[in-house]
């Protein structure tokens, strides 16, 4: 399975904090979480992996109804704290709990808005929090397959084909990226001490990425349609 | 800059309902004109290329909290058609990681795809007179990305009023609700309009760094650009 061929990438080597370098991950490295995230819920076994996806897809959207129709702290700080439960029951390991904070960095901005009121700003926060923690939870317990198959039996299949072809295409592209980076720290790599020099490599390793992503695309839809694509992919489930 | 980093909830439900109003209708539409075959011979790469918008999107540069969008190559590359649904796939996969709300996707998938699109038309009428890609992918990034800002602006100025009533909502109630600085010891009641939502704040913050990121962005698809057309000059579709 393409989430296996994806785990632990040495893809860190290219957010190396090292001295002088300006290539930054804040949110801790969302690729490659993502990859982890895919591990996660594919090889841990709690309750919350065992439900069906659907009763989770559902229990996501009364998360989002009460995120849109509640104006009241305690309210809000109790669905968190219910969350936060749900997170620590289902073993859903800490590293990637970062993520769930990452949605704050935006909130500062919105906040300027509103004149620093207290009240307005842990509404914000906790809506952040809950809606981040709710889709993580998600992520973390259910394969991306399966909510894609879920997901196909509402959305246009067009659509469901394209998401998943993204995601298929987010682990080829991070197999490129891993050979790119050798590449990238050949030339200099990223430094503040050279931006226009790190700028063109980072430029490069994007333009790099795009070439070798549209070959790659040809290539996998050659092979898709050996195996028999016509415009419409069938879930098996697990 | 241009896309919307809002939380659930935030938003007025008539804004971002109408956004993904708008979002299926188009959808619907360009389903509608485009060839079946087409269409799906294309879907590979159109993975391919929000692949590389997201994780051009994971990638932040911290000092200014800002990421590129990669969104005026990806139009150019993908057409106007094809860069909309891409837009709105990766909108969909980045709020799948609180990149953005969820219901706020139909909205982010408006001002993403304006860059796209706007971008795509803007590159090819700035190569139709200069004839130097340099320029003319530059120019065209720039003020793309300065037109989804304001777009972006504009989108979150509409839910004002609703902004507004978060904010003092629990004030009548005189549970929370002080300010910090100079409002705080100004606090008179007939200073009501001191303590509201106040956009230009809110331009104050995002127009400067946004001017920065549409530096960066410009510079960076200029590179990108000209990298593509050093290797796949084809790929750029120019017209001589």
């Amino acid at each position: 399975m393409i989430q296996r061929e994806a785990l632990n990438p040495p893809l860190a080597l290219l957010y190396k904090r090292r001295e002088g370098y300006l290539w930054i991950s804040s949110e801790g490295d969302l690729m490659i979480q993502l990859s982890y995230l895919d591990y996660i819920a594919v090889e841990k076994k709690s309750f919350l992996h065992r439900l069906s996806p659907k009763l989770k897809i559902i229990g996501m959207i009364v998360v989002l109804s009460v995120i849109v129709t509640v104006r009241n702290l305690p309210e809000l700080l109790l669905l968190y704290v219910l969350l936060l439960t749900l997170y620590f029951t289902a073993k859903v390991p800490l590293r990637i709990f970062s993520l769930t904070l990452y949605p704050l960095i935006f909130a500062v901005l919105f906040i300027f808005l509103s004149g620093f009121q207290i009240f307005f700003i842990l509404l914000i926060l906790l809506k952040v929090l809950c809606g981040s923690t709710g889709v993580v939870l998600l992520l973390a317990t259910t394969p991306y397959p399966s909510i894609f198959s879920v997901l196909g039996k509402i959305l246009p299949s067009s659509f469901v084909i394209a998401l998943f072809l993204t995601y298929r295409s987010i682990f080829i592209l991070l197999t490129v990226l891993e050979d790119t980076q050798h590449a990238l720290y050949l030339r200099g790599g990223v430094q503040w001490k050279h931006p226009w020099r790190s700028l063109i490599n980072i430029s490069n390793a994007f333009g790099h990425l795009i070439i070798q992503g549209i070959d790659a695309s040809e290539k996998m839809y050659e092979s898709m349609v050996l195996r028999g694509f016509k415009g419409k992919i069938h879930y098996r489930g697990e | 800059m241009s896309h919307i980093h809002l939380p659930d909830g935030v938003l007025p439900v008539w804004l971002w309902a109408s956004g993904f109003i708008v979002v299926i209708l188009i959808w619907t539409i360009l389903l509608r004109t485009m060839k079946k075959e087409d269409l799906t011979k294309r879907l590979p790469l159109l993975g391919m290329i929000a692949a590389v918008m997201i994780l051009g999107a994971s990638v932040e540069i911290v000092p200014i909290a800002y990421h590129v969008n990669l969104t005026v190559i990806s139009g150019i590359l993908l057409g106007p058609s094809l860069i909309f649904l891409a837009t709105f796939v990766v909108n969909t996969i980045l709020a799948l990681f609180g990149h953005g709300g969820i219901t706020v996707i139909g909205l982010n998938t408006l001002t993403f795809s304006i860059e796209g699109v706007l971008g795509y038309f803007l590159f090819h009428l700035f190569w139709s007179v200069l004839k130097r890609l340099t320029p003319a992918i530059f120019l065209a990034t720039f003020i793309t990305l300065l037109c989804s800002t304001f777009a972006m602006i504009g989108v979150v100025s509409l839910g004002t009023s609703h902004y507004e009533e978060l904010v003092h909502q629990e004030r009548g109630k005189g549970i929370i609700g002080f300010e910090f600085g100079k409002e705080k010891e100004e606090h008179h009641p007939g200073q009501a309009t001191e303590e509201k939502v106040n956009l230009r704040r809110f331009m104050a913050i995002v127009l400067p760094l946004g001017f920065i990121g549409w530096l960066l962005e410009g510079v960076i698809t200029t590179l990108i650009a000209r990298y593509i057309q050093r290797l796949r000059p084809d790929l750029l579709r120019l017209k001589t």
